[in-house]
């Protein structure tokens, strides 16, 4: 029976993250895909599935990005798919993928993101115009308040704190674990700027209390992309360790903050984890090393929480002592995060990517010693969608 | 009046007597017809399932169940207010209402905090509703 396993990450890919609004979209994403495709010892001719987003364009491209890609790779596909996990949408599309190559519906897939050019919105360089652009995204009953993304993830932490008694400094733990991982990575943002204190996080300016600009995800640009084939195909060329996706699930909770039953914790994560380990036959303990969207410092608590990695009420302090540091009792981010490294486009793209790394043996300094099994968590929205992955080193 | 340069919701039908309601200082949440409940924000099924409902009126008193002060605000125009209070408020009729928290100091908030419903006719077709401290 054709099972997650029998798909591989084949090639990964990411360009240097920050502003590209000089940068003409288009030529970023081919770029980018190239680059992934060459990692794993491939062309654009053997492209037959996307996910996701069309390469940048006029007309129809959005509406249809398979017809899009065919148009520009001179081939029809055979497969395009789409998730709806917001920013982990596309890194949420490597449970698709990989269940259309074990069923023969395709061959090799890939999931690029890209944010560049002078546009702006949520894909542009400009911060005041990508701020005000997500600010909209909720109901009129959430935005005529004035609220942000900031704001709507510092209610969930501030419901947190009543709750459990996590503190601030907690929060803190992972902003700075997150920053050292940036500080060995030459492609992350916030890498140059260097190592921070918990102090630093406390003493950053308020931005929507309790959290503080330190706790906030980065507004860049960027690009990145993944390459997925069958593990046989992924094996046969020999470029890298090959690296399996061994359980995938999605939990999609309530939508209006106003509905959820709890704004401390989101039952969509514990369906999109149980499903994951389920499938994978794995238990969280047995995980080397994760990756789990950081928008804010506090979604990596809530996540831990709903993947079951502690009980819920107990990521504060299971973060603590920098437990989530490379070298700490579960690495998380090791990249720097969306903290750290980029929150460009579809950013959980760039968590799987630093997975797959780690699982390959080649994240250099960064590497997490005999990392064999790692676990993606993605959310979209303010955490109301979820997804969870389950990667393993073959 | 000065023109009014902050987000202006859009008010599908369904949700129109809610907006209208407020204009005349009244709030009115729809109540499932079959099971009882009220429900906000304003949507076409109850989780029970009946599609039946009326707007009644509630009595506009709750208490914070979670909050924050925003000190980078989306726009210009609401800068100006920064640092303002955004609350998630438990009303006693039981479903969860967001506002701003006015009339005290921001750091005077606190989960649990008594709180009841003010108007504020932002432009003469939009009136919002916000929180006030309830003694
Ligand atoms: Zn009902």
């Amino acid at each position: 029976m054709p099972q997650f396993a029998d798909a591989a990450f084949a090639g990964i890919a990411m360009t240097p993250q920050g502003d590209l609004s000089d940068r003409d979209p288009a030529d970023v994403y081919w770029e980018v895909v190239q680059e992934a495709l060459a990692d794993a010892g491939l062309t654009l001719a053997d492209v037959d599935g996307l996910i996701g987003d069309a390469p940048p364009g006029v007309g129809i491209r959005s509406a249809l990005p398979g017809g899009a890609m065919a148009d520009l790779v001179g081939h029809p596909l055979r497969f395009q798919a789409s998730t709806s996990i917001g920013a982990a949408g596309q890194s949420a599309g490597i449970g698709l993928a990989a269940l259309a190559i074990a069923h023969g519906l395709a061959s090799v897939v890939v999931i690029p993101t890209v944010a560049a050019g002078g546009g702006s919105g949520y894909l542009g360089a400009d911060r005041n115009a990508a701020v005000a652009h997500m600010a909209r995204l909720g109901s009129p009953y959430e935005y005529v308040w004035g609220t942000t993304r900031v704001a709507d993830y510092a209610v969930i932490a501030r419901r947190h704190m009543y709750e459990y008694g996590t503190t601030e400094e907690q929060l803190a733990e992972i902003a700075v674990a997150q920053r050292y991982g940036a500080t060995l990575n030459p492609l992350s943002v916030n890498g140059k700027r260097g190592e921070i204190t918990i102090d630093d996080v406390m003493a950053s300016r308020p931005i929507a209390e309790p959290l503080k600009l330190l706790d906030c995800c980065l507004v860049n640009q960027g690009a990145g992309c993944i390459v997925m084939t069958s593990a046989t195909d992924a094996a046969a060329q020999g470029r890298h360790h090959p690296v399996l996706l061994l359980g995938w699930g999605e939990g999609q909770s309530y939508l209006d903050p106003c509905k959820a039953p709890s704004l401390a914790s989101f039952e969509g994560g514990r369906l999109a984890a149980d499903t994951a380990f389920g499938l994978a036959g794995v238990g969280r303990d047995e995980i080397d090393v994760a990756g789990i969207s950081d928008h804010f410092t506090i979604g990596v608590i809530v996540e831990l929480e709903a993947a079951g990695f502690c009980a819920t009420g107990e990521g504060g302090s299971f973060v603590e002592g920098q437990a989530t540091r490379i070298g700490g009792r579960l690495p998380v981010n090791t990249d720097g995060g969306f903290l750290s490294n980029s929150h460009a486009g579809s950013c959980g793209v760039f968590t799987v990517i630093e997975l797959v790394r780690q699982l390959r043996h080649e994240a250099g300094p960064r590497q997490v010693e005999q990392a064999s099994l790692a676990y993606a968590h993605g959310v979209g929205g303010v955490s109301q969608v979820q997804y969870g992955a389950v990667l393993g080193r073959a | 009046m000065a023109a009014y340069e902050k987000f202006v919701p859009e008010i599908p039908p369904l949700h129109e007597p809610f907006w209208a309601a407020l204009r005349q200082h009244r709030v009115e949440l729809q109540q499932c017809r079959r099971c009882g409940q009220f429900r906000f924000v304003p949507s076409e099924l109850c989780p029970c399932g009946s599609p039946e409902y009326s707007w009644a009126p509630i009595a506009g008193t709750g208490e914070v169940y979670t909050y924050t002060i925003v000190h980078r605000a989306p726009t210009p125009a609401y800068q100006q207010d920064a640092p303002y209070v955004i609350a998630h408020v438990t009303m006693d009729e039981g479903p969860r209402m967001i506002s701003n928290v006015v009339g005290c100091d921001p750091s005077d908030v606190f989960i649990g905090m008594p709180v009841e419903i003010v108007f504020d006719d932002v432009t003469p077709e939009l009136t919002l509703y916000r929180f006030r401290p309830r003694s």
